[in-house]
């Protein structure tokens, strides 16, 4: 399978700010990708980098088979872009917005516009600037959704909707994917990314620090492990020495433990002899993988690491 | 980023003000840290505008001196400036009989200051005020304690002090006049008195309107017809005898008659509107909500027709096309209209012919140069047109185009074609109504063509204004502000580069393209400019193609 996105060793500056410092990002063609990382972390910059509008220092990126920056508007036939911050001309009703976006583009899909926008319940008669941020948002994503390419990159394009729009989002990029098309989906909605996507990039300071399927990840991260025993202080005592089992603590009637994945089956020993009357066992969540990425922060950001 | 010292200024604030005054949860509250706010983005503007409005009336004050040097020369000018059509872009008409320079100063030079001032007025406020608030900035700073009030006390705050900038400066640079400084100081107040009352009406019409541009728009149009108003009056009855004199602001300030009567009485009518005009900008705003208008918002189509760039940017300009069109036409109108009073001028004194530009014909000198003031019009309208595309790249709007199959260069490229255009048809038009109206007035149809090609011989000029505008947004937008430094400097120099030091104007293209009808015409000069503005055009377009975007 090929690359849809290759970037490697992305670098770009704005005066002394390194935005980008050596990005690395693979997204293989007909999956949905989560880009992760906090504002600033660097994901709109590589984005603006791939759709041509800003030129990097160093590195390459290849979109599509092609140079983002050099073939940027055959490329963008085959791509489609919804912003995280959209801004709509003032005096254009969103329908005039939708039709325009779609007429520069070469056409769209009238019913897929007609489906989008009953599903989204948006207003298409009401001006640009009386939009709220959540209707703006939903013009670009009708515009972006019901043209038919290879590529749909996605900045942050759920920032201003509601809980609802967002199931709803969540169910249309599925059924847009289900056709073999490629998602970049940037976030910082957690949720959202692991509802969709089979893999992820983690970034922080420019720079890619995970990458991978969400199993693949999963794996190199501790399971959450809580057990009822009948003997606290024994399962205690012959779990404490197994490799691989951290922050082991008393809890009420129970025994907590992280475990990383290689000491998963030392763990289960220990415990076979002590009575085990229930168990339960927590993948770690995005968020928890996210987290540990960024626990040093959350740690000057005086928040405590248990929560 | 910039609200967390308005916050905290604010609070402070605040506190200050304590129970005794009750204003701590009033509408008044966070107005002082607002204000500052306003006059700190607005501190550079006030200072330009100030300055290059003072400079000019002092320089226009001067050349003034130095052209009509005599009483006779004066008396001449008198009866020129007496005829319908050289009223209605000048003044009521005070010290015709006794016209000394300060009587030519307040009848002909003031009204051109009012028209800045009162522009400025209504921009710092629709700035400050409906600006902030369409883009969200604005419910930012009122989930702050601040009131209701606050916007609009600190966007007119802004205003006044702007006004007030330049009515100070103006009255300083006059003091190195010859003129009275009474006189000056009267004058100085009347055109702060325009600013007051435009301002008030800025803070009006952006409660009316939910769009800063709508608002302004409206604010633009309010001078429009108090300018139609005042020539009107001053037409029908000279010396502010007409009420509709008195239906405008500029009929106000006019009739305190600087330099010769010297009364303040008619201020007090600006003074009491603009507090009128407050008091319901303050009724409206406590009557809608945030972010609407009380103008109603009409549905629009649910579907558009608009599918190409060029469509697009035809949709955002045509007001701004159609408005700048209409002012060169009506300018080309009027001065069609006023050649036959240049004609009874210099055939009644022909020794005068001197004092206008060099040339075989002193009329035809009138109409190269009242030519060149259409062609600095139309490239106002040029520069604006490239700024409305800086504006949209900065929104993000040229983004969200530029990543859809639509090449740089095509989406700059069809603003600039429909600006350039827009430019020729604005010129030619009103070379045909100038010339047209000039036949009529003088008898003479050839004047038609004459004067056609006249204004249409400007075109170059706005065309290399268009280029420059180009290539500083394509290579140096940052520096956009430079654009239009460079069109007052075209302006400036086009109208008063006679009276400048030698080799000032070097940088104008109308220093060197001839001007219709007083000159032959020569093509280098066309070619070259035709040349220079293709280069700029391609040159910006290369750097846009080659540069980051913005946003």
């Amino acid at each position: 399978m090929t690359d849809a996105i290759a970037v490697e060793g992305l670098v770009k500056t704005f005066g002394a700010k390194r935005a980008l410092d050596g990005l690395d990002l693979h997204v293989a063609t007909g999956e949905v990708h989560g880009f992760l990382g906090p504002n600033g972390a660097g994901k709109s910059t590589t984005i603006r980098v791939l759709l041509g509008m800003i030129r990097a220092d160093e590195g390459r990126a290849t979109l599509l088979g092609g140079d983002p920056w050099r073939e940027a508007v055959e490329l963008h036939r085959r791509l489609a872009y919804v912003p995280g911050d959209v801004n709509l001309w003032p005096s254009l009703t969103g329908g005039e917005a939708i039709d325009l976006l779609g007429r520069l583009r070469g056409g769209l899909d009238p019913a897929r516009v007609r489906d989008l926008v009953e599903r989204f319940e948006l207003d298409t008669r009401i001006k640009g600037h009386a939009y709220s941020k959540g209707n703006r948002q939903k013009v670009a994503l009708v515009a972006a959704l019901s043209a038919d390419t290879e590529l749909l990159l996605m900045d942050e394009p759920t920032s201003g909707l509601d809980p609802l729009m967002e199931a709803l989002f969540q169910e249309v990029v599925r059924e847009h994917a289900a056709g073999g098309r490629t998602v970049l989906l940037s976030s910082h909605i957690l949720a959202q990314v692991e509802a969709l996507a089979g893999r992820v990039t983690i970034i922080r300071q420019g720079r890619a620090v995970q990458s991978g399927s969400l199993d693949e990840l999963r794996s190199l991260t501790r399971t959450a492990v809580t057990v009822a025993v009948d003997d606290p202080a024994a399962a205690t005592a012959a779990l404490a020495p197994v490799d691989g089992v951290h922050h082991l603590r008393p809890q009420d009637d129970h025994l907590a433990f992280e475990v990383e994945p290689d000491g998963l089956d030392g763990a289960l020993r220990a415990l076979a002899g002590a009575h085990v009357r229930s168990l339960v066992a927590h993948p770690p969540t995005l968020e928890d993988l996210f987290l540990r990425e960024y626990s040093d922060e959350l740690a000057a950001l005086r928040v405590p690491e248990e929560q | 980023m910039s609200a967390a010292p308005v916050s905290v200024r604010a609070a402070r604030d605040r506190a200050r003000s304590g129970s005794g005054r009750g204003s701590g949860s009033g509408s008044w509250s966070g107005t002082r840290g607002l204000l500052r706010l306003a006059l700190r983005s607005d501190r550079w503007r006030v200072v330009v505008w100030a300055a290059s409005v003072a400079v000019l009336m002092y320089v226009s004050v001067g050349s003034y001196d130095r052209l009509y040097p005599t009483a006779d020369a004066r008396a001449a000018r008198a009866a020129l400036i007496e005829s319908p059509a050289a009223t209605a872009l000048a003044g009521p008409g005070y010290g015709l009989d006794d016209y000394t320079l300060g009587a030519m100063t307040a009848n002909e030079l003031a009204l051109w200051v009012m028209i800045p001032v009162a522009i400025m007025a209504v921009l710092a406020v629709t700035r400050n005020l409906r600006a902030p608030e369409e883009d969200g900035r604005l419910e930012l700073v009122r989930s702050q304690p601040v009131g209701r009030g606050g916007p609009i006390a600190a966007g007119l705050g802004a205003a006044v002090v702007a006004v007030l900038a330049v009515g100070g400066a103006t009255f300083v640079l006059l003091l190195a006049t010859s003129l009275d400084p009474a006189g000056s100081a009267l004058m100085c107040c009347a055109v702060v008195a325009v600013g007051l009352v435009f301002a008030a009406v800025g803070a009006v019409t952006s409660q009316l309107a939910a769009q800063a541009r709508s608002a302004s728009g409206l604010g633009m149009a309010a001078i429009g017809v108090a300018l139609v108003l005042r020539a009107v009056g001053d037409i029908r009855g000279p010396e502010s005898t007409s009420v509709w004199t008195w239906l405008s602001p500029f009929g106000w300030s006019q009739a305190t008659a600087p330099y010769t009567l010297d009364r303040w009485w008619p201020l007090v009518v600006p003074v009491v509107v603009a507090g009128a005009l407050v008091v319901v900008a303050f009724a409206l705003a406590a009557r809608r909500d945030l972010g609407a208008g009380v103008l109603p918002d009409r549905a629009g189509r649910a579907h558009g027709r608009i599918g190409t760039v060029l469509g697009l940017t035809w949709r955002r300009q045509r007001t701004s096309i159609l408005s700048w069109g209409a002012a060169t036409v009506l300018s080309g109108a009027v001065i069609g209209l006023l050649a036959s009073a240049v004609q009874d001028f210099v055939d009644d004194q022909p020794s005068l012919g001197d004092l206008l530009p060099p040339g075989a014909d002193p009329v035809a000198s009138a109409f190269a140069l009242y030519a060149v003031f259409l062609g600095v019009l139309a490239l106002c309208y040029a520069a604006t047109a490239v700024g409305a595309a800086r504006v949209d790249e900065d929104a993000g709007r040229a983004a969200t185009l530029l990543a859809l199959p639509v090449a740089r260069a095509r989406w700059l490229g069809a603003q600039v074609l429909l600006a350039a255009t827009a430019v020729v048809v604005m010129l030619v038009v009103a070379g045909l109504v100038m010339g047209a109206t000039a036949a009529s007035t003088l008898g003479s149809p050839d004047q038609v063509g004459t004067l056609l090609g006249a204004a249409t011989v400007t075109v170059p000029g706005a065309l290399v204004v268009l280029g420059v505008a180009v290539a500083v947004l394509g290579w140096l937008p940052r520096a956009f502000a430079a654009v239009w430094a460079y069109v007052a400097y075209v302006g400036v120099m086009s109208m008063f580069g006679e009276v400048l030091p030698d080799g000032s104007d070097a940088l104008s293209p109308y220093t060197y393209l001839p001007r219709l009808p007083a000159d032959d015409m020569s093509w280098p000069p066309v070619v070259v400019c035709l040349l220079v503005a293709a280069a700029l055009v391609t040159v910006g377009l290369a750097g846009f193609r080659r540069r980051d975007l913005r946003a």
